[in-house]
């Protein structure tokens, strides 16, 4: 089959109110193109002949399909948008990761912060948990995807698309955090998040972003870095946990900061360096379910308030390791190196 | 029932249900109207917008200043325009906001901050630059918004008005909503860079895209903008991705759209919907009544257009009232 990956551009992350009440960046359109054009670029340059693009009313697709326009770029695989007619939401990465997965695509690259990739995994683990991801950071607080010169994460996913490194040298597993709403009437509701789950006192989704701590009841981390950024750092800073590292971690917050364990400082979003009134904290073990204390309230998803809450609902957490993978890019460009897979040899 | 899960009161949670039922019921009976000729002019309705307006207007006072476009019918309401001054005015009769004499596109109540609707797009981002620029003077806390559209937003007086507002670091604030079309235009045709936000960074602005069709969004992200302006923090852009049911203008055959397009907005983007479902399946507001308050507002509408095509049509001799030159 002709080396072909997946692209999944999110033209509206990293516009949420975190600009108005935190100082957050925000990574214009024309920039994220030229982050595609780059990572596609690179990608071809190692093997990667077709490309298939979700399709967006965000700006993307408009100043790629200019850029195209402008004549045969020959740096570039050949560009496919998918057959899907956008809405606009977060279903249109819902649904262009079906579209992906069955066109047979080598991986999928996302460009987005931690909320576009969880909507892509959430869909991979349903359908098909072995098709790698590869992240290009342009979120809010990015504990995710890392921050990467686009142009390596090409080479690193075009290198593998094209069988140049086999998946036991390309690929790392990775864990998540899965959520369970069930209902007195035992109907349930079932989530992910690929960083953290936050349960937080707010009744409603509103703008769904989160920043105030006051609102915070418990985090529940897949992994906790201490260089994070985002809710994610408060395990991170208490008692971190790698990505790779069996379990994930559960912090119980103070209702009443007086009579909190401690008061742990942490970059909550971009500029927020906060306190937050820590209860106390545990490792979280794969596949054993906490359950959530709070009666009512929200449960946000990797920095989104997303999920809704009653008395009477039973909220669960469930840690699950080898869920979904991603190209490791350090890994591939290092294999790269070792195998000689970017020597061309000069003719003799 | 438990509690209120939402960060407005019940009574807000009412005030809002029963703005953005005015603002529908109003825009859906000048929909009619129109169709049988009885109002002068052209008409540009707000129906499918009203969260927009609603969420935003709710967070200010008469003291506080909007400048509204040529759709502005919303905007009035939302900031406390009397219904029947303005269908009165709509008709082009006397006791109309502006006596009759400016129609829809011109309705204006300066005692509820409503600085008027504007036929000339991208006009009133200056003016709101102006009315900030004196709530600055005045030091009380006051604002000053100006609403554009997707299409207006490509207009100079717009680019230039989020200059001036960064530089003077003024309390003013930038609402552009975007409902998809300017005019028959789509915005993937139309506009070189699909992102306003994208357009507040280059002058140096802080923007937050929200779903201007969930009055819950609206109302958050607006109340962080205004609140950061009120204490000096200056101004910024909020852009509402909206949805508007009728034509740019009634009579408008809208063969732009895409086959079934109105059908599916209408039927998955109808913030009255969303609302009603929202605050009913919380337990907070039942659905009775929110019906007693549908039948109020028809009443309400009902007698407005009553006591405008009862009211009498301005004079020749009121053409030389209400101007600046004494004649």
């Amino acid at each position: 089959m002709t080396p072909t990956i997946g692209l999944i551009a999110n033209p509206v992350s990293a516009r949420d109110i975190r600009r108005i009440v935190a100082n957050a960046g925000n990574l214009q359109i024309t920039d994220r193109v030229n982050i595609v054009l780059r990572m596609l670029q690179a990608a071809h340059a190692c093997g990667v002949q077709r490309a298939l693009l979700m399709p967006d009313r965000g700006g993307i697709r408009a100043l790629l399909e200019r850029h195209l326009r402008r004549g045969h770029d020959a740096s570039l695989p050949a560009i496919e948008f998918l057959d899907m007619e956008p809405t606009s939401t977060v279903d249109d990465t819902f649904a262009a990761t079906r579209l992906l997965q069955r066109a047979g695509v080598a991986a999928i690259v996302v460009l987005g912060g931690d909320g576009t990739h969880r909507a892509v995994v959430r869909e991979l683990v349903e359908a098909d948990p072995g098709l790698p991801i590869a992240g290009l950071s342009t979120g809010t607080n990015n504990a995710f995807p890392e921050m990467r010169e686009p142009t390596i994460t090409g080479m690193a996913v075009g290198l593998y698309a094209a069988g140049r490194i086999d998946a036991a040298d390309a690929l790392l597993p990775h864990k998540l955090v899965e959520v369970q709403i069930t209902g007195a009437d035992g109907r349930t509701r079932r989530d992910v998040a690929i960083v953290d789950a936050v349960v937080t006192h707010d009744r409603s989704v509103g703008a769904r972003a989160l920043w105030k701590t006051s609102s915070l009841d418990a985090v529940y981390l897949a992994f906790a870095d201490p260089q994070a950024i985002g809710l994610s750092a408060i395990g991170g800073l208490l008692q971190p946990v790698g990505r790779q590292a069996a379990g994930g971690l559960a912090v119980q917050l103070a209702s009443d900061p007086a009579h909190a364990l401690l008061h742990l400082t942490a970059p909550i979003a971009p500029g927020l360096v906060r306190p937050v009134p820590i209860a106390h904290w545990q490792r979280m073990v794969a596949d054993e379910p906490l359950t959530v204390q709070l009666a009512a309230g929200t449960v946000a998803l990797d920095g989104e308030r997303e999920l809704a809450f009653e008395t009477g609902q039973t909220v669960t957490m469930t840690l699950r390791e080898n869920a979904f993978f991603t190209v490791d890019a350090a890994r591939c460009m290092a294999v790269a190196a070792q195998q000689g897979l970017l020597r061309v040899p000069v003719p003799s | 029932m438990a509690g209120n899960p939402f960060p407005q009161s019940k009574e807000q949670l009412l005030q809002a249900y029963r703005t953005m039922r005015t603002i529908r019921d109003f825009e859906e009976r000048l929909h009619v109207d129109f169709g049988r000729g009885d109002i002068p002019g052209f008409v540009h309705l707000y129906a499918g917008e009203e969260a927009a307006g609603t969420g935003i207007m709710m967070h200010l006072g008469d003291g506080d200043r909007i400048a509204s476009t040529h759709r502005g019918h919303g905007h009035c309401i939302a900031k406390g325009v009397d219904v029947v001054a303005m269908m009165k005015e709509i008709y082009g009769r006397k006791g109309g906001a502006c006596e009759g004499k400016g129609g829809s596109m011109h309705i204006a109540d300066l005692s509820k901050g409503m600085m008027g609707a504007n036929g000339i797009l991208g006009a009133g981002a200056p003016l709101a630059c102006g009315a900030a620029l004196a709530a600055k003077f005045r030091g009380k806390g006051e604002i000053a918004i100006s609403f554009v559209g997707d299409g207006a937003s490509n207009q100079g007086t717009f680019l230039e008005s989020l200059n001036l507002a960064a530089v003077w670091n003024l309390p003013a604030i930038f609402v552009v909503e975007n409902n998809g079309y300017a005019e028959s235009t789509s915005r993937d045709y139309g506009v070189a860079v699909d992102s306003y936000v994208d357009r507040a960074a280059g002058f140096g602005l802080p923007g937050v895209t929200v779903d201007g069709t969930d009055f819950f969004a609206v109302h958050e992200a607006a109340g962080e903008i205004i609140q950061r302006a009120r204490k000096g923090g200056g101004p910024a852009l909020l852009e509402c991705k909206m949805v508007r049911f009728f034509g740019h203008f009634e009579g408008d055959a809208q063969t732009y759209r895409g086959s079934g397009e109105l059908d599916d907005i209408r039927s998955h983007q109808d913030c009255l919907k969303k609302f009603s479902a929202a605050v009913t399946s919380a337990g907070v507001i039942d659905a009775a009544s929110l019906k007693a308050i549908d039948k109020e507002v028809l009443a309400v509408i009902e007698n407005a257009v009553k006591q405008a095509k009862a009211a009498p049509q301005p004079t020749a001799a009121d053409l030389t009232t209400d101007v600046y030159v004494s004649y």
